[in-house]
Formats: C-alpha cells, sequence, structure tokens
C-alpha cells in the first residue's frame, strides 16, 4: 500500500511532461502508467483510514479495478498491429478508467485509426486539415471573416453559457476554442446549422481529450484549479482539431434531430413515449390523465442527450457505454436510457399533479449521483433494451 | 416571494414568453417565480415550464408561464406552445437594436400561431444597461401603442419593474376574462384540484386551424 501512497504524493498538476509525443500518437500516453492513479478515490479512503485495509469488500474492489486497468492497457498497447475494437468495446462497455479515455474514445468513434502504422500520419493529417479549415474561414477576408452573422451572433451567446458552472469554460482562450469548433461544423453542415444544445455535445470531447494531458487525479474538481491560459498552444491546437472531428462523428449518426422541424427528435419522444406505456403503464396512465405530453419534457433529453439533467461526469462515464453501441449508441440506446431515467422517479411521480410532474422533470434531483448511479441506469436500459428492441416495431403508436 | 398556495387558485393563465436568444426571457423568469438571477444560465431548450400565483383584484390568479427557445430551429416546436395561451411577453434587450428589430416577427409568429385575443405586452428587458442603450424608451412605447401592446421596461438583474410587468399583463387578462370577452371556460378553472382546464397539448397540425381563428 505504501506504493499508492507515494503515488498520490507524487502527483503534480499541469502538464505531463511528455505532452510532444501523445499529440503525436496518444499511445505513448500508456507506457508508463502505473495503476495506482486510477484508483484514487479508492486509496484515498484507504488512506483515511491509515492503510488499514481489512476490509475484503475494498480489497476486492481494487483487484477487480486493477484487473481492468490491466485489460485495457494490454488491448490498447498490443504489439499486433492492430488494436482489437471488439475487445476494448466489450470492455469499455461498463466505464473506461480515465487514463484511457481520450484514445478509447477515439478509437471507438474510428477517429483514431486502430492500425498502428497509420495513427500518427491520420492524426497530423486531420489536424492540418481542421486548422487549415479554420484559418481559411476566420483570416482570408477583409471585410470581417464572419459570412453567417446569425450563426455566429448565436455561438457567441451561447457559448458563455456553456457549462456555466465549470471554470473551465470560463475562460477565454477555451470559449474560443468552442466558438470556432461549432462554427466551423456549422458552416459545413448547412441543412441544421449551428441548434443551441451543440455547444453542450462538445464539452465532453474537449474535457476528456484536454485531460489527456495533464496530470489530473480523480478527483472530480480537479478539472476546475486547471488554468489553460498559458497551456501550450499545440495541444490546444490538437484538442481543438480531435474535438472537431469526433463531434462531427457523434452529430453525423443524429443529424435528423437538429435540421428543420428536428424529425429525429420528434420520433425519439414517440418512442420513449410507446416503451414507457409497455415497461410501466401505471405511469404512463397517469401522465396523460395529468395532461403531460411527453414532448414538454423529453424534448430536451433528446436535443442534450440528458447533458442539461445529469453532470458532464455523469455524462462522459455514459458516453464510454454509448459509444460501444456503434452508430446508433446516440439516437437508439439512448432512449432506453430515458425510459430507465423516467421510470426511476415513477414512484414519486405518480403522486404528482400536472404542475409539479413538469418542475419535477425539469429539474430531476441528480445533483448526487455518482458512477454507480450511471452505471445502474445503463444497465437497466440494456435490459429494456433487450426486452423491446425488437417488439416495438409491431405494436401500435399510442400518440 | 412565491407563495405556497399554488392549488388555491381561482383562475389559470397560460402565458408563453417570446423574443429572440439571449434577451433575457428566462431571468426575467425565474426572477418573477423565484426571485432568481443567473448571469450565467443556460440557454433554454425548447421550452421550459414554471408558475407563480398572484393576486389580482382579490382574486387568485395563477400564471402558467411557458419559457420558450429563441432560435429559429426550435420554432416548429416551440409556435405549438402558443395555443391556449391567453397572455404573451415579448421581450426585447434595450441594449441591442436587433433583438428589438425582431419585435415585429414574433409579433407575427404570434397572429399565425396564437389566439387571436390573446394579450400581449411589449418588454425591454437590461433596462440597468441604460448606459449602453440602443432602443430609445419612446419609440418603443410608441410602437406598443400603435399595436395595441401593453409595454414596460424592466430588468431582471435587479429586478426592477419584472413584478410590474407580468402582474400588468395578467391584470389586462383578467379584465378581459371578467368583462367576458373570452369564453370563460377556456381560459379560467374553477376545479383546480383537477389541474389546468387550458388545453396545454402542442398540436403539430393546429397551425391551419389556429390562423381561422384569427377572423373570429
Ligand atoms: N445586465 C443584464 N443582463 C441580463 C438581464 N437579464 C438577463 N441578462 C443576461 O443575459 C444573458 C441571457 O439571459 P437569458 O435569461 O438566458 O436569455 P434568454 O435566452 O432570452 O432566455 C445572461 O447572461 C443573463 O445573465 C438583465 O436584466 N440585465
Ligand atoms: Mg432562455
Amino acid at each position: 500500500m505504501s506504493q499508492i501512497y507515494l503515488n498520490l504524493n507524487s502527483l503534480q498538476f499541469g502538464i505531463k511532461s511528455n505532452y510532444k509525443s501523445i499529440i503525436i500518437d496518444p499511445r505513448s500516453n500508456l507506457y508508463n502508467l502505473t495503476y495506482p492513479l486510477s484508483l484514487i478515490n479508492n486509496s484515498k479512503l484507504i488512506i483515511n483510514k491509515t492503510f488499514n485495509l481489512n476490509s475484503i469488500a475494498q480489497n476486492e474492489q481494487i483487484n477487480a479495478s486493477l484487473s481492468r486497468f490491466n485489460k485495457f492497457k494490454k488491448i490498447l498497447l498490443t504489439s499486433n498491429s492492430i488494436i482489437d475494437l471488439n475487445n476494448l468495446k466489450k470492455l469499455s462497455w461498463n466505464g473506461i478508467p480515465m487514463e484511457f479515455r481520450s484514445i478509447s474514445w477515439q478509437l471507438l468513434l474510428n477517429y483514431l485509426p486502430s492500425n498502428n502504422d497509420r495513427r500518427a500520419s491520420t492524426l497530423k493529417r486531420k489536424r492540418k486539415e481542421y486548422l487549415d479549415s479554420i484559418n481559411q474561414l476566420f483570416n482570408n477576408s477583409n471585410d470581417g471573416p464572419i459570412k453567417d452573422q446569425t450563426t455566429w451572433h448565436q455561438i457567441s451567446i451561447d457559448v458563455p453559457r456553456t457549462n456555466p458552472h465549470l471554470k473551465l469554460y470560463s475562460y477565454p482562450i477555451i470559449q474560443k476554442s468552442l466558438e470556432r469548433i461549432l462554427y466551423l461544423w456549422a458552416v459545413r453542415h448547412p441543412a441544421s446549422g449551428y441548434v443551441q444544445g451543440i455547444n453542450d455535445l462538445s464539452t465532453p470531447f474537449f474535457q476528456v481529450f484536454l485531460s489527456n494531458y495533464l496530470n489530473l487525479d480523480n478527483n472530480k474538481n480537479s478539472l476546475d484549479n486547471f488554468d489553460p491560459s498559458n497551456v501550450n498552444q499545440d495541444i490546444l491546437n490538437a484538442v481543438e482539431a480531435d474535438t472537431f472531428w469526433c463531434l462531427t462523428k457523434l452529430l453525423d449518426s443524429i443529424q435528423d434531430n437538429y435540421i428543420h422541424a428536428q424529425p429525429g427528435i420528434i420520433r425519439q419522444v414517440n418512442e420513449l413515449k410507446d416503451l414507457i406505456y409497455r415497461i410501466d403503464i401505471e405511469l404512463a396512465n397517469h401522465l396523460e390523465k395529468e395532461g403531460i405530453e411527453f414532448l414538454q419534457f423529453s424534448f430536451r433529453w433528446m436535443n442534450c442527450l440528458l447533458m442539461r439533467e445529469l453532470s458532464i461526469d455523469n455524462i462522459i462515464r455514459m458516453w464510454d457505454t454509448y459509444l460501444t453501441e456503434g452508430i446508433n449508441g446516440f439516437s437508439e440506446f439512448h432512449i432506453y436510457v430515458c425510459a430507465a431515467f423516467l421510470v426511476k422517479w415513477s414512484d414519486e411521480l405518480k403522486q404528482m399533479e400536472f404542475q409539479d410532474i413538469m418542475i419535477f422533470l425539469q429539474n430531476p434531483p441528480t445533483t448526487n449521483w455518482t458512477e454507480e448511479d450511471v452505471g445502474v441506469l445503463l444497465s437497466e436500459a440494456y435490459v429494456w433494451q433487450s426486452l423491446y428492441k425488437n417488439a416495438s416495431a409491431h405494436l401500435k403508436s399510442h400518440s | 416571494m412565491t407563495d405556497d398556495y399554488s392549488y388555491d387558485y381561482e383562475y389559470l393563465f397560460k402565458i408563453v414568453l417570446i423574443g429572440d436568444s439571449g434577451v433575457g426571457k428566462s431571468n426575467l423568469l425565474s426572477r418573477f417565480t423565484r426571485n432568481e438571477f443567473n448571469l450565467e444560465s443556460r440557454s433554454t431548450i425548447g421550452v421550459e415550464f414554471a408558475t407563480r400565483t398572484v393576486e389580482i383584484d382579490g382574486k387568485r390568479v395563477k400564471a402558467q408561464i411557458w419559457d420558450t427557445a429563441g432560435q429559429e430551429r426550435y420554432r416548429a416546436i416551440t409556435s405549438a406552445y402558443y395555443r391556449g395561451a391567453v397572455g404573451a411577453l415579448v421581450v426585447y434587450d434595450i441594449s441591442k437594436a436587433e433583438s428589438y428589430e425582431s419585435v415585429s416577427r414574433w409579433l407575427k409568429e404570434l397572429k399565425e400561431h396564437a389566439d387571436a385575443n390573446i394579450v400581449i405586452e411589449l418588454v425591454g428587458n437590461k433596462s440597468d444597461l441604460d448606459h449602453l442603450r440602443a432602443v430609445p424608451t419612446d419609440e418603443a412605447k410608441n410602437f406598443a401603442a400603435e399595436n395595441q401592446l401593453l409595454f414596460t421596461e424592466a430588468s431582471a438583474l435587479n429586478a426592477e419593474n419584472v413584478d410590474l410587468s407580468f402582474h400588468q399583463l395578467l391584470k389586462s387578462i383578467y379584465d378581459m376574462v371578467s368583462k367576458h370577452q373570452f369564453d370563460m371556460n377556456d381560459y379560467s378553472s374553477q376545479a383546480p384540484s383537477k389541474g389546468p382546464t387550458v388545453d396545454l397539448t402542442p398540436k403539430q397540425n393546429e397551425e391551419k386551424s389556429s390562423k381561422g381563428n384569427n377572423c373570429c
């Protein structure tokens, strides 16, 4: 246990010393990784108990965690020429340790090639492509760089309102980054353009990718103590470009959510409604009796993928799982997650009238939710999906 | 500031809050219903909901307020909520001329999607930013008068005139209702425990018929 103690003490806050090689190939981040970093939460408990590790349960938890850690390490540092994505998916479903998250997300999204020989060159090309587009978009014009004033205006009032409770997003250097990402995306996707809420969706990527260059402990607030103002520009450029491409991949899978009349969201809301009629008919009947329309409360759940209802740490854990579900994670599996989320409050909701239901669902009590709560939610969603996925097509809509 | 008699009301009025993104709609609402202001509030997605019960002419009137997202893309969703609303606050930012220029577009939206008798109030928010003023009070006041709108300038930040603007709107609706210009059964509730009698269901395909309503 003294090893854990030493590692805790040697934790330094700031940029990793090998950041240059991480920029070139994120795998270089993994070679020197030692296991205890991922267990700070547990080890803190242990240290508080003055190394008295008599709790078997804790021991087992650490062993399980160590074993997961080593499995990720083994998959990602394979000596084969190709990283085994299927195994990575299986392993990631239950959550990715923070040390492996950035590279795993990029692999699962097919942004980062699983082929070892192509990784560095692809990253280099993608980042250059992004930077060139940004330069073209913002610099090559004398009468102001912005062509689409409406879009720019909307982005520039939404970026300061993005995750306002997290300090990281209050720094101008980060806000500028998000503005560029969102504006370039909007220009390249005229059928939808920028839609409020897309700003939220860029932040898990940004935060996870940035963290990969930092010495952070597992403490949730540690990113809040980080001042990005003096971070090396190469790091920020890489994080910004990677965020842009990964956001693009994510949004490609839910495009219909943001085009005119938002048909993707309407479909998902109806599917959620059908599901609730099957999973929890009493709740469904109660909502109907109270005059609650599913659109009224679940529109936002679909539009922002529950980012307004759960903390960003919870969302990041959730995306570990979503990303393993392939192209459908954010459009299909998400509906089952929403169903599990709604049914969770069934007992309370059935006691409430219209207005209390609306107000409750606009601000559900999830402030104290931990990763375990999210894990349970995802497992419940998985069960509903296996029970109802193929049944839903045959049954009539209740709308 | 808010009260706990929310179920003990005699009238239930559905109100919508509309206007460009960023003018302060959500903060006007949180100031009125919870006495809260948030310099960094998140953008509203789709439609959000809050209520407050106030006393008007000795009657308890419950305002059920639907706050909407200002962005164009959400119009299809948000305009469905105009139906059944008896009042609307059209909000602009006194320091942003564009947001005032959009007012006529918002009025047109109401004309197309809301009931013809809806009572409308124009609210110039952020009156605390007088040093950055881009919209003269008189100009907005005259515009309001020409278009038969109520008018106030208010500040969600320092709370000035926030209660007043909502009260003014609710009073005006109440006066209309009590003069039976509205069908009482549609717009008030005498049986509060049974929940709202106003139809709150957004109807996607109602646009055509609500246009028809404008002539009656
Ligand atoms: N100075 C000032 N700022 C305000 C006022 N009301 C809102 N704001 C700010 O304007 C921004 C947008 O407000 P919000 O209520 O989200 O606008 P909405 O998009 O219309 O709902 C936020 O930063 C608010 O803090 C006000 O009365 N005075
Ligand atoms: Mg708002």
